[in-house]
């Protein structure tokens, strides 16, 4: 079988790499490219512990041939500390307890990126929509609303006082 | 207990900045150079004999490196818990629809199914055995040769059965059914095994008790113990599903065979049509009460359906056996288990271990008594609750019996009880509210005859940080926080100080298995001891130190104190000086499992436990009688675990435990046709969403278990038992109907109405 050439931003860095065509950007991420944080739990979009973000969405990573990312920006768990800080849904995440086993949590905390990327202050129901396709099997998810829920509160005030500054 | 630092406040997880980075690695995250790819062929019939088997053409394939036959084990081909009665590749008869017939390892995954899709195999299919109470019967074919299709039958007796039901004004009788339940532990099951330069076989699995499985797998390698080191990443959650070894023992065979490294990790399919699930048990309930409630006597008997191999499916039916009867004075009381055989998926271990289908029907009986009665449902328990030291039908008196009570009455208050019926009662037409109540004894730990100790070690460096090596499986529950709390208290040094080694069977001493609440009590306990010697040489140096008898001194937040006040030494000062003097820096801690004097009788149940937690739970439901759909609208749960250690980390299993139940009263069960489970993807076996959550008031009762760890008991699976007790008494309630059988689908609760109007209309 011939492979195909692909070209993906992860994480901000460009990559160029050569697969075979049926293998998932799953499978990319975490076998070629040692992005371990993008776990398998299914393998048929049934959990959600794959999503990444792809050109600003959360997609099951199980579900993307590595054709069809081609030319996309894509960003994993790896890729949300800045220079060692954590982003503060990391920080509530591990604050609230919003996981126990921590399997579904690389998944969880996309989700809930993608979600503050289009909606910087969800309310509780729009928390649970959004990961509700992440299954959780050890909480009962309170710890992750809550975490979004502060997460989403610090990121606010930090953009006030940016946009404080610049006025 | 005053002034404590650590133990009781608020913590984050041990590993949780690894966890939220991604750094943390779970097996299906290791490689190493050349490491080959891992598959199992698993038996196209659920009930066979296999006539042949020919790997030849698959072994010659390219890509292919090995491919094992049960010819091919250096050891004994067979494993397993109570009995070693599982094949590891099957031989001749494959008696369920995980068994496997061979282990191949390639290249790459396409070389892997090339192999498998070219393994011959010639089945003669055998009449299945699918159904316990037909496998009981006289003259029912044979699933073993050598073995009833009974396994075990549990006996227990108490009082004077028949004296009691002649006593009784009342008498109700009922079956009762649970249903075959997934872990669904987010991580599949997955081993990576690889041969180092000396021989020794390493393994890296995801399991519940590393040291057990370390047996097994050096017991079909024919290799010492000694030899075979299994080490315990990060685990994707277990639940009870990865007590038993899953595919180590394959992922070591093929390492041995090829000297290669490699990484077998199962598919969400075979993880759900392989390992173990929970016991779907029928049991029939008879009580018998005064008017005024009193229990005069009950009579039990359980099936239980637990596959071909025995797995603990009799410790899980003896667990139905003990907590049958529920937190109540029993004056007599009878009860036959079955653990039965058949070609059904294996059922053992899964959390809440047989208490919660013996609550099951302890609790709906409880409601149907009131019900029959004219009685209120709390009411009817707490004249029935056990007190301090009251002994139940296992002969074991429990000393902390009465915070029953104390729970009842807590969750009474905190759910407002008193003004159920006062709600509105029916919202819309079509809607009808339900409250519900669930109490439960939970044993935990291993019973009074069978082995529960645990190791443990500590070295303190000479800047007093910590170093602590267990044993034992953190799975999420969050023991090894505990642990690092626990250390951390009693050498007065900061949560930060303390580093866990988690468990590798070369570099930690071993605790046991993870399972039946047990952790934190018993390597807890192992870890006060541990500490001790090294408390010891820094209090016995600071003595010297500073002239003050070291009765008066504290070590507290990585310092020296002398009545409350900070002196200027410092851990590291008092290591350091220590070391010097040759003073004791590293230690072992052990603890077997001690119970109190007198607490079980002579005629004690053979594996009662001694150990109990108590907890109640109320559910209130709102049911909409023209589709049967249920909504839990809260749960309170009002628990007595002794001192909680991590308040956050309890909450958490309670909470998490709760949610599960609610999957297994509502949504959850496998379907199995003729042995073949038909529902093996997370997309047709539902588990509870974030839109699934019922709100959840959650309270502690804090009396302390003077043999616990600063007075904490298990509590790990507290959460769960009694949620499908309490919603399913809460649904009756909704509708005016009995249900007696989980899960409490729509459909379930539509056909039990329409039953009931046809009933009423006859």
């Amino acid at each position: 079988m011939g492979e195909i050439e692909v070209r993906l931003t992860i994480n901000g860095k460009t990559k160029v790499l050569k697969t075979k065509p049926a293998r998932t950007l799953l499978s990319v991420l975490h076998d070629d490219l040692k992005l371990t944080s993008v776990k398998e739990g299914c393998g048929q979009g049934d959990c959600g512990t794959c999503i990444v973000i792809m050109d600003e969405l959360a997609v099951n990573s199980c579900l993307v041939l590595a054709g069809q990312a081609d030319g996309k920006e894509i960003i994993t768990l790896e890729g949300l500390a800045q220079n060692g800080d954590l982003h503060p849904l990391q920080q509530h995440f591990i604050e609230q307890w919003a996981f126990q086993c921590g399997y579904c949590t690389p998944g969880m905390l996309m989700s809930c990126y993608a979600l503050l990327l289009h909606n910087p202050d969800p309310d509780i129901e729009e928390i649970r929509e959004a990961i509700e396709g992440n299954l959780c099997r050890c909480t009962n998810y309170r710890g992750v609303i809550e975490a979004v829920l502060k997460a989403a509160a610090d990121l606010n005030s930090i953009s006030q006082s940016k946009r404080r500054k610049n006025a | 207990m005053p002034d404590l630092d650590v133990v009781g406040k608020h913590a984050v997880s041990v590993g949780s900045r690894d966890i939220v980075t991604g750094r943390a690695k779970y097996t299906p995250d290791l490689s190493f150079p050349g490491m080959l790819v891992g598959r199992l062929l698993y038996t196209a019939h659920p009930h066979a004999r296999i006539i042949k088997l020919d790997v030849s053409k698959a072994r010659s394939l390219p890509g292919v490196v090995s491919v094992l036959t049960h010819q091919d084990i250096p050891g004994e081909n067979s494993y397993n818990l109570i009995e070693t009665d599982q094949p590891i590749l099957v031989e001749d008869i494959a008696r369920f629809q995980g068994d496997v017939l061979a282990a191949v390892a390639a290249e790459d995954e396409d070389a892997a199914q090339a192999a498998l899709d070219a393994i011959e195999v010639e089945y003669e299919p055998l009449p299945g055995i699918f159904d316990p109470v037909e496998a009981m019967k006289p003259g029912a074919p044979k699933l073993w040769p050598d073995r009833d299709n009974v396994y075990d039958r549990l006996l227990l007796e108490y009082g004077d059965v028949d004296a009691g039901f002649k006593e009784a004004d009342i008498i109700i009788d009922n079956t009762y059914a649970t249903q075959l339940i997934e872990h669904a532990f987010l991580e599949p099951e997955g081993a990576v095994a690889r041969v180092e330069d000396n021989g020794v076989v390493v393994v890296y699995a995801g399991c519940q008790a590393p040291f057990h499985d370390r047996q097994q797998i050096a017991r079909s390698l024919a290799v010492p113990e000694n030899m075979v080191r299994v080490i315990v990443p990060y685990i994707g959650g277990a639940f009870g599903g990865k007590w038993e070894i899953h595919v180590q023992i394959y992922t070591a065979l093929l390492a041995q065979a090829t000297g290669r490294p490699v990484r077998l990790i199962r598919t969400r399919e075979e993880s759900i049509l392989t390992h173990v699930k929970r016991h779907p048990v029928t049991i029939r309930y008879r009580t018998g009460a005064k008017k005024d409630g009193v229990l005069t006597a009950i009579q039990v008997e359980a099936i239980g359906d637990t596959g071909p191999y025995v797995n603990a499916g009799a410790l899980v039916m003896d667990v139905v056996a003990t907590h049958s009867f529920g937190p109540y004075v029993v004056p007599n009381a009878h009860l036959v288990a079955y653990t039965v055989l058949t070609n059904n998926p294996i059922a053992g271990a899964m959390r809440g271990f047989g208490m919660l289908q013996a609550h099951l029907a302890c609790e709906r009986q409880m409601d149907e008594l009131a019900k029959a009665l004219g009685i209120d449902p709390l009411e009817i328990r707490l004249r029935n609750g056990l007190d301090a030291g009251r002994e139940i039908p296992t002969g074991v008196s429990i000393l902390n019996g009465d915070s029953m009570k104390a729970c009842l009455k807590e969750a009474s208050q905190l759910s407002g009880w008193e003004k159920r019926g006062q709600e509105e009662c029916q919202p819309a037409h079509h809607l009808r509210h339900g409250w519900g109540v669930g109490t439960i004894l939970n044993g935990f730990g291993m019973g009074h005859n069978a082995p529960d100790s645990a190791g443990i070690q500590v070295d303190m460096a000479l800047d007093g940080s910590v170093i602590v090596r267990t044993g034992a499986v953190d799975y999420g529950q969050g023991l090894h926080t505990i642990l690092a709390q626990l250390t951390a208290e009693s050498l007065g040094v900061p949560l930060s100080s303390v580093k866990i080694v988690r468990p590798d069977t070369d570099m930690t001493s071993d605790a046991g298995a993870t399972i039946a609440a047990r952790q934190s009590f018993v390597s807890g306990n192992a870890a006060l001891r541990a500490v001790e010697p090294i408390r010891r040489s820094l209090l016995e140096t600071a003595e010297e130190l500073t002239g003050i008898p070291r009765e008066m001194l504290a070590l507290r937040e990585g310092a020296l104190f002398a009545e409350g006040e900070r002196l200027s030494f410092t851990t590291r000062d008092l290591a350091t000086k220590a070391w010097e003097k040759n003073r004791q820096l590293c230690s072992m801690g052990y603890y077997g499992v001690k119970y109190p004097d007198g607490i079980f009788s002579e005629s004690s149940y053979a594996n009662a436990g001694g150990y109990f937690t108590f907890s109640t739970e109320i559910a209130k439901v709102l049911v909409d009688i023209e589709t049967g759909e249920v909504i839990v609208e809260e749960l309170v749960i009002v628990t007595n675990a002794g001192k909680v250690l991590n308040p956050r980390g309890a909450q958490g299993q309670i909470e998490g435990g709760a949610l599960m139940g609610c999957g297994c009263a509502l949504m959850e069960e496998l379907i199995v046709d003729q042995g073949r489970t038909l529902n093996t993807s997370l997309a047709s076996y539902l588990i509870p969403t974030s839109s699934d959550v019922p709100m959840m008031k959650i309270k502690f009762l804090e009396s302390p278990e003077p043999e616990g760890p600063y007075g904490a008991r298990g509590m790990g699976e507290t959460g769960i038992i009694h949620t499908p007790a309490a919603i399913l008494n809460a649904v009756s309630d909704a509708i005016g109907v009995s249900l007696n059988t989980l899960p409490i689908t729509p459909e379930r609760v539509y056909k039990a109405l329409e039953a009931n109007e046809k009933g009423l209309g006859e």
